[in-house]
């Protein structure tokens, strides 16, 4: 009877659990987003070249 | 003067902000930022910066709500100051950002806009960069429909297959651009990322070729984490063409620069996908070595969800050993885990292997007659017809299975 009932739970098994169930974990590795980057800086250093280029202009003025 | 004063502070507040976040410590950079906007500022195109930044710091914190304020913000800026450049960078930043959270029509119509006026104003550094946000949303939106739904592998539905196919076309055309302008580092993440789409649509032949020039580009510069993923999704796509040695050899690499870059999960990863990969190889005794690592460390980070599968896995292993002790033990502190997370389907397959397990030991106690009748009903309960096509065919079978534990637990 014990041989019928390990058939049984297979039938069980089968039914239950899909075949499908192994736990492959699919870890894909991507690669990094790039963002688009603005900065202070760059339109700093234009403001601060524009002020100079001022600043010369009216002292040449000045002379 | 006032004003003056008020202007020259928030530069210099966003500068340390601008400093300390291209040192990589954006948290602190975020603060700055965030004082700099407090303190204010009549140039609104200083201020666009500081929302970019803001939106990228808060991106890069994972603090995607936060991103999405501030790239909306500075999109709203730089239209209304009409810098079309600004605005190029403030969509794709915006649908990068969009995409991450899941809203893929959105993102697609913000990475579009990039794409438009990155064209117009022939940009092609531009250009080239919204073809490669375009491929990862359609990537993302592919990956994304396809883990929601339960499938037979190997058979995708339409939209699934529609949207990779979109993005492994976006990412040819920015292969193209950046080609032709000698950008190498653009060209290993456009590889890198083509393969992983190929891989989905189930071209394992093209994911290789695409990773070997990641690879190879990797290798150029010296850039180990890039060499690393490429090396494991080189192991992917060779577990899924039947090739499980070459895998294996991929996978090994994967985990000695794991280990040289002292990144504990991802080892961690390596050792569980080796493991799986001595099991299609049959070579239980392997399996169970990496698996016992892959558990160690599990344990190591408190992954209680590595954990169970670690255990599940030991479980198979010694029960295809035929050591039924070790393979009770396992069961045992699976259906343990699986309680404790909640996993209802792991619990399930817990519990079957224990009664299954439990049955074997059971009977070889009770009918020790002779040792001919004890293997004699091992080899029914165990090895016999139902039970081998229960069990080792689906291992056999892992091959073709792409499955996330996301994705059994659908099963629910």
């Amino acid at each position: 009877s014990q041989p019928m009932a390990g058939r049984q739970a297979a039938e069980l098994q089968s039914k239950v659990v899909p075949s499908k169930q192994i736990l492959h974990s699919d870890n894909m590795e991507m690669e990094p987003e790039t963002m688009e980057t603005k900065s202070v800086t760059d339109y700093f250093s234009k403001l601060h070249m524009g002020s100079l280029v001022y600043s010369c202009t009216s002292k040449r003025k000045n002379k | 003067l006032h004003l003056r004063r008020m202007e020259a502070s928030c530069l210099e507040l966003a500068l340390e902000g601008e400093r300390l976040c291209k040192a990589g410590d954006c948290r602190a950079g975020v603060s700055f930022f965030e004082a700099a906007v407090q303190v204010g500022t009549e140039d609104l195109k200083t201020l666009s910066a500081i929302y970019s930044q803001l939106g990228n710091a808060y991106f890069y914190l994972h603090e995607y709500a936060k991103a999405l304020e501030y790239h909306h913000h500075d999109l709203t800026l730089a239209r209304t100051i009409g810098d079309l450049l600004g605005e190029a960078k403030a969509s794709g930043n915006l649908g990068n950002t969009l995409k991450v959270l899941g809203n893929f029509e959105e993102a697609i119509v913000c990475c579009q806009r990039h794409l438009d006026i990155s064209r117009e104003l022939n940009d092609k550094v531009g250009e080239a960069r919204a073809l490669y946000n375009l491929g990862n949303v359609y990537h993302s939106k592919g990956k994304n429909v396809a883990s929601a739904r339960t499938h037979d592998p190997g058979e995708l539905p339409d939209d699934v297959k529609n949207a990779l196919q979109k993005a492994a076309d976006y990412y040819e055309e920015n292969l193209t651009i950046v080609t032709e302008l000698g950008d190498r580092a653009a060209q290993g993440r456009a590889f890198g990322n083509l393969g992983n789409t190929h891989y989905l649509l189930g071209n394992f032949r093209s994911a290789v070729l695409a990773h070997e020039q990641r690879l190879l580009i990797a290798k150029e510069f010296g850039d180990r984490s890039a060499e690393r993923r490429a090396y494991s999704n080189l192991g992917n796509a060779y577990i899924f063409l039947g090739e499980f040695e070459t895998a294996s050899e991929y996978y090994k690499r994967t985990l000695q620069l794991a280990r040289q870059l002292k990144d504990r999960a991802v080892e961690a990863q390596a050792c569980y996908s080796l493991g799986n990969t001595y099991t299609l190889l049959q070579d239980y005794e392997k399996a169970i070595d990496y698996h016992l690592k892959h558990l160690v460390i599990a344990q190591e980070l408190h992954d209680k969800i590595g954990e169970g599968r670690a255990c599940w896995s030991l479980g198979n292993a010694y029960t295809a050993l035929g050591n039924h002790d070790q393979a009770m033990h396992f069961a045992e502190r699976h259906l343990e885990i699986s309680r404790e997370v909640g996993d209802r389907s792991g619990e399930l397959t817990a519990r079957l292997n224990l009664s299954d397990l439990q049955m074997v030991l059971g009977l070889s106690y009770s009918t020790n007659t002779s040792m001919m009748s004890e293997s004699h009903v091992v080899e029914n309960s165990l090895n016999g017809t139902r039970p081998r096509v229960g069990r080792r065919h689906s291992m056999e079978n892992m091959e073709l299975m792409k499955l996330t534990p996301e994705k059994v637990q659908n099963w629910n």
